[in-house]
């Protein structure tokens, strides 16, 4: 036997079903002494809500006029803490307000940027450098290059490469000889 | 006294202001043995130039040098340093993919530029030795002390390839062919990222040298079949742009000693856009017998950055570039192997595919046919 749900039991305790719904109901109920027990338990807890909504009596004008002095208190402490001027006669920006205000979005910006691009931060060493520059491969440290130049401009084309020993090479076709030449430094 | 000291600079620099260096200014030392002989030094452009507080001498040295031994010479590389400037800083400056016969002569051109605080004193500014000496039969000659025979030979064996895989072009698809994997190799060039990169070497002597944010991160790996040398195992430490400290755990797989491994160092960033650096193996700390795993190491940074922002690394890719056997034989990866792993695409042409498709693009298909028929 399919019984009705919780909520169905507890709408027809309190007279709340609709007409179908209720035969249905009533003609179940006529079956089943376990969903009559379900009823008869909604109509007690029915019965006995009334009662708990009662609360006792509360003076609502005294408390109504404390409340208003309270207020009219902490308005006057106010007016006597801020000086002569009112809040709603300020101006909105004055400098000091403006310079926080811009500040803040600056600080926003910035954070926002660099959040967006993380850009990793170059390791300062001493040691020896080997690197190519616009026209050649140098090898560089203590305040001194020792650097092998290249044929500069668009005709020559140069491949460069980097070794883990501590090298860099430029590969080109030298123009003026026609070979092929391969110049590096060491960082070693 | 100071005062003193740094109006005499002051003077001494306004009267090398653009003034020409002597010819004393640059050594050139050729063992007396040398297969290769200096005919002629020609350093009439040599300038000094004050500027600012510092001093920048200009040296253009224009070398013409024969080939005094029986050999066909395929690779000279030169020595270039400077005692007074970084410390005893060296360069050098290498000229790959010769053919040169016998008794032949041949110029090579060396720009430099020294940059120092102080005024010149006497001597030489810059000395230029001769490093080694590649023959067509892989032979050497040479002091090595910049490794010169391995990597002119790694680069001839390149050399080698690439023209094999040209000839080969030629003779499957002809002149169009040929022309078509020219402009190719042309576009593949012209994409390749433009990336400013530094390296320093050896341990930080510098407290402020640990960034914020360092975490140690796995090399991913490309393996070839025919390599001798598989990677097992790799991390570095990645700090925004900067890659320190690099560590691979490598197998010898072959039946001979190794005494070299070097990486391809692919550098992803976080757009995607990929990078390579080499990474050699100390050589002091290699030597690998047959079956045996070693660990390839440098105690180095690199600093990567574009248009002068730096990038922030995300990954990266390692592969076996070169491996030096104990008896001096090298390998390099072949064409097929570059072409499978797509490394084609990220990584710079060799020096001789960049001269071959130089010559097509100055000087058209014709010269480039009758450049790959002389060898």
């Amino acid at each position: 036997m399919k019984h009705p749900s919780q909520a169905t039991l507890a709408l027809h305790a309190g007279g709340d079903l609709g007409p179908i719904a209720r035969w249905r109901t009533e003609r179940h109920l006529t079956r089943c002494e376990r969903c009559r027990e379900e009823v008869a338990a909604f109509e007690t807890v029915r019965d006995m809500l009334p009662g708990l909504a009662q609360i006792p009596e509360i003076p609502w004008n005294r408390l109504a006029a404390e409340m208003k002095a309270n207020i009219r208190l902490g308005l006057a402490a106010g007016e006597c803490v801020r000086g002569t001027l009112p809040l709603r006669d300020t101006p909105l920006f004055t400098g000091a307000r403006a310079a926080v205000a811009f500040a803040s979005i600056l600080a926003l910006m910035a954070t926002s940027f660099i959040l967006e691009r993380p850009v990793p931060q170059l390791a300062k060493d001493e040691r020896p450098m080997a690197q190519a520059t616009g026209n050649g491969i140098e090898v560089s440290g203590n305040g001194q290059t020792l650097r092998l130049m290249h044929p500069g401009g668009g005709d020559v084309d140069v491949t460069f490469s980097v070794g883990a020993q501590g090298t860099v090479g430029a590969r080109y076709t030298d123009p003026k000889t026609g070979y092929m030449t391969i110049n590096r430094v060491y960082a070693e | 006294m100071r005062l003193s000291i740094v109006g005499l600079l002051g003077v001494a620099s306004l009267l090398a202001q653009d003034a020409p260096l002597p010819s004393s200014s640059i050594a050139i030392n050729f063992p007396k043995d040398s297969p290769v002989s200096v005919l002629q030094v020609q350093t009439g452009e040599s300038r000094a130039t004050a500027r600012g507080a510092a001093l920048v001498l200009d040296l253009h040295m224009a070398l013409s040098l024969r080939n005094s031994s029986s050999n066909r010479i395929h690779g000279v590389t030169l020595r270039v340093f400077s005692q007074e400037v970084t410390m005893g800083g060296k360069a050098s400056v290498s000229i790959p993919s010769l053919d040169i016969a016998p008794f032949e002569a041949f110029p090579v051109r060396i720009d430099v530029q020294l940059v120092r605080p102080t005024q010149v004193a006497g001597g030489p500014l810059v000395e230029v030795n001769l490093d080694g000496v590649l023959f067509q039969d892989l032979s050497f000659f040479g002091p090595d002390r910049l490794n010169s025979r391995r990597t002119m030979t790694a680069w001839e064996l390149e050399a080698q390839r690439d023209r094999t895989y040209y000839k080969r072009v030629l003779a499957q698809g002809g002149k169009f062919g040929l022309q078509q994997q020219a402009l190719q190799s042309i576009a593949r060039q012209a994409q390749l990222p433009q990336v400013g990169v530094r390296v320093r070497h050896g341990q930080a002597v510098t407290s402020a040298a640990m960034p914020a944010g360092e975490r140690t991160a796995q090399f991913a790996f490309l393996k070839f079949p025919d390599s001798p040398v598989d990677p097992v195992d790799g991390w570095a430490q990645l700090s925004g742009n900067e890659v320190r400290s690099p560590r691979i755990q490598v197998i010898n797989k072959s039946n001979k000693p190794v005494k070299y491994v070097e990486f391809g160092w692919l550098v992803r960033d976080r757009s995607g856009e990929q990078f390579v650096a080499t990474l050699p193996s100390a050589d002091a700390d290699l030597l690998l017998p047959p079956g045996r795993t070693g660990r390839v190491l440098q105690e180095t940074a690199l600093q990567f950055e574009r248009s002068g922002q730096p990038l922030n690394i995300q990954s990266m890719t390692g592969f076996v570039s070169q491996v030096e056997f104990a008896d001096g034989k090298v390998w390099v990866p072949n064409r097929q192997s570059l072409e499978n792993t797509t490394l084609l695409n990220v990584m710079a042409p060799s020096a001789e595919e960049q001269r071959l498709t130089d010559i097509y693009r100055k000087r058209g298909l014709d010269a480039l046919i009758a450049e790959l028929g002389k060898f």
